[in-house]
């Protein structure tokens, strides 16, 4: 019964360790998206460097989808797969204004 | 006060809590290297002080040491914030001899009693099982007694003097940090309406309230240490409150996928699972967007010196950035998927998660505060590093990643053979447990744990030394 609720197969011996990686991955290219692009906004890195951003963040929603497909997940997990792909895009443009706004009103 | 720089006695009071915090902290390495030994000799001090009772101290000092620090840091940062001397300073002196009084009696009752009848009377007086806080109820009233004295002190401090945004928020969390402990006080002989709210506890605690927490202290820190813009800083911290209680109040649901709670608490896991990284990424970008602003402005203005005030603690709040990221986002977002926590639940992989986790967004930032407070008493406008706080940040932090590495290779040969190929069987169990990579995994683990309990004596020695030191700008 948990396999029909959760997912559309058991995850095999083979997809564990790919599984691991991918979903590690999630993260560490998630973080080099979101670093690349806080550095290129605070003038920590040159603006050419902020394409690698976006390219970080397609290899994140890469290893998401990756990750569901080891986990067979059903489809309400991939749906909630494709919002966290889609925050994780979002996050740093909203984070980053927010902030930057609060620090121009103080500066000037 | 002698040889003091503190005009407060808050901030005294603070160190107090620092250093109870500290020797607790020592009682939590020290339990846990007889529990990790216990794994690889499990002969080793049998019927003296078995593997449940190491287990037992070790999680329930890691709590309580951090709680110390946290309560230490409030009592530091307050007369800062406000302005004033803390009100009602004499009551947080009874209360801090209470509580450590306290803890004193619950350890040695853990160590000497140990077990007791199964009734009421070991409730009452020995210990409640649940882990992280088994301590008795007496002691349990005892604690809310006391938080409930240090939480009239930050109230009346706040309202009396200038609440700023860190002191608004840490008025909130530490309301709910202490209403929280409450749903793990009562008795049930239901194992899974127990477990339900022993998580509220827990999980409430480290995936909401301490976040919250060391948020405000990170927010603290940026302002006295690198000079970060308090409402730039402030405005983070109430997006990563909304973040932290968006995501983590129903993340909640990872851990109640087998303990008999309803099936849709899957789907409600994994949602929010995949959304609780967010609040953490988000702290990166803080973080980097500060240090970036405030260390560009010093190179605009031609000076290449460092903005950092206190490179130790600074060091220990970065280390808190990377840890955090790595203990609870990555090794946590491995198996919080109920899809694969179905085959990793109970393995080696809960404790490394946990050992990075607690390590990455508590300790770290909480030993950070310890090297504030010997600034502040020091009397020192910039603090260097010297040789033994690299050496206690680099073996402890080391240590610890050791440990965490050590423990997930064991955890993972539990999942292919325990679970995977077994099938989660009484056999496959005791396949995984005798495959030489487990018992390998549990020898590594040991020897990083002792790398991380000579850092903690490092460390120690550092934060008595340091203060002494002559390199640096008074």
């Amino acid at each position: 019964m948990i396999g029909e609720i959760l997912m559309t197969q058991d995850i095999g011996v083979d997809e564990f360790l790919p599984l691991f990686i991918a979903s590690t991955l999630v993260l560490v290219f998630g973080g080099f998206y979101v670093g690349i692009y806080t550095a290129v906004k605070v003038k920590l890195l040159k603006n050419w460097a902020m394409p690698f951003s976006y390219l970080f963040w397609i290899l994140t929603a890469y290893c998401l989808y990756l990750m569901g497909s080891y986990m067979h997940v059903n489809d309400f997990t991939a749906k909630a797969l494709v919002v966290a792909a889609l925050g994780i895009l979002i996050l740093p443009h909203a984070v980053y204004y927010m902030q930057d706004r609060v620090h121009e009103e103080n500066e000037h | 006060m002698v040889n003091s720089h503190l005009k407060y006695e808050s901030k005294q009071l603070a160190t107090w809590y620092f250093t109870f915090a500290a020797i607790i902290f020592g009682a939590q390495l020290l339990f846990g290297l007889v529990a990790a030994t216990q794994y690889v000799m499990p002969g080793f001090l049998f019927e003296i002080v078995d593997f449940s009772v190491a287990r037992m101290i070790h999680i329930n000092a890691l709590i309580v040491w951090m709680v110390f620090a946290m309560i230490g840091s409030v009592y530091w940062l307050l007369p800062d914030e406000t302005g004033i001397e803390t009100v009602g300073i004499g009551l947080g002196k009874v209360l801090f001899w209470a509580f450590a009084a306290s803890i004193v009696v619950v350890v040695l009752v853990y160590l000497i009693v140990q077990v007791g009848p199964a009734d009421e009377t070991s409730l009452w007086l020995i210990h409640e099982g649940r882990e992280y806080i088994e301590a008795p109820r007496w002691a349990d009233i005892a604690i809310v007694v006391v938080v409930l004295g240090f939480i009239y002190n930050l109230y009346a401090t706040g309202m009396k003097g200038n609440r700023s945004g860190i002191v608004t928020v840490l008025m909130a969390d530490m309301l709910a940090f202490a209403g929280i402990y409450l749903a793990g006080m009562g008795y049930t002989d239901n194992i899974s309406v127990d477990q339900f709210w022993w998580w509220w506890v827990i999980h409430l605690w480290v995936e909401a309230t301490w976040e919250v927490f060391v948020g405000s202290l990170a927010a603290y820190g940026l302002i006295t240490m690198i000079g970060a813009h308090r409402k730039v800083v402030e405005m983070w911290l109430w997006i990563e409150v909304a973040m932290l209680f968006g995501s983590g109040i129903l993340g909640m649901g990872h851990h109640y996928f087998w303990i008999g709670t309803p099936e849709y608490w899957w789907e409600i896991g994994a949602l929010f699972s995949a959304l609780e990284p967010l609040p953490l990424v988000a702290m990166f970008i803080h973080v980097l967007y500060d240090w970036g602003k405030m260390q560009g402005e010093e190179s605009a203005k031609g000076l290449e010196t460092s903005v950092i005030a206190n490179k130790p603690a600074f060091t220990w709040f970065v280390l808190n950035a990377i840890g955090n990221f790595l203990g609870a986002g990555v090794w946590g977002f491995f198996h919080t998927f109920p899809q694969v926590n179905l085959y990793t639940h109970g393995t080696q992989f809960t404790s490394a998660h946990g050992h990075l986790a607690f390590f990455g967004a508590y300790a770290t930032l909480l030993i950070g505060m310890f090297y504030l407070a010997v600034q502040g008493k020091n009397g020192i406008k910039i603090m260097n590093a010297t040789k033994k706080s690299i050496w206690a940040t680099s073996m402890i932090f080391g240590g610890v990643l050791g440990m965490t590495a050590a423990l997930t290779l064991s955890g993972y040969v539990q999942v292919l053979v325990s679970r995977a190929q077994w099938g989660a069987t009484w056999e496959g169990y005791f396949a995984g447990q005798a495959s030489i990579w487990f018992t390998q995994g549990m020898d590594w683990r040991l020897i990083m744990g002792v790398v991380t309990f000579l850092g903690f004596f490092v460390l120690i020695a550092d934060l008595l030394s340091i203060g002494k030191a002559t390199h640096h700008k008074r």
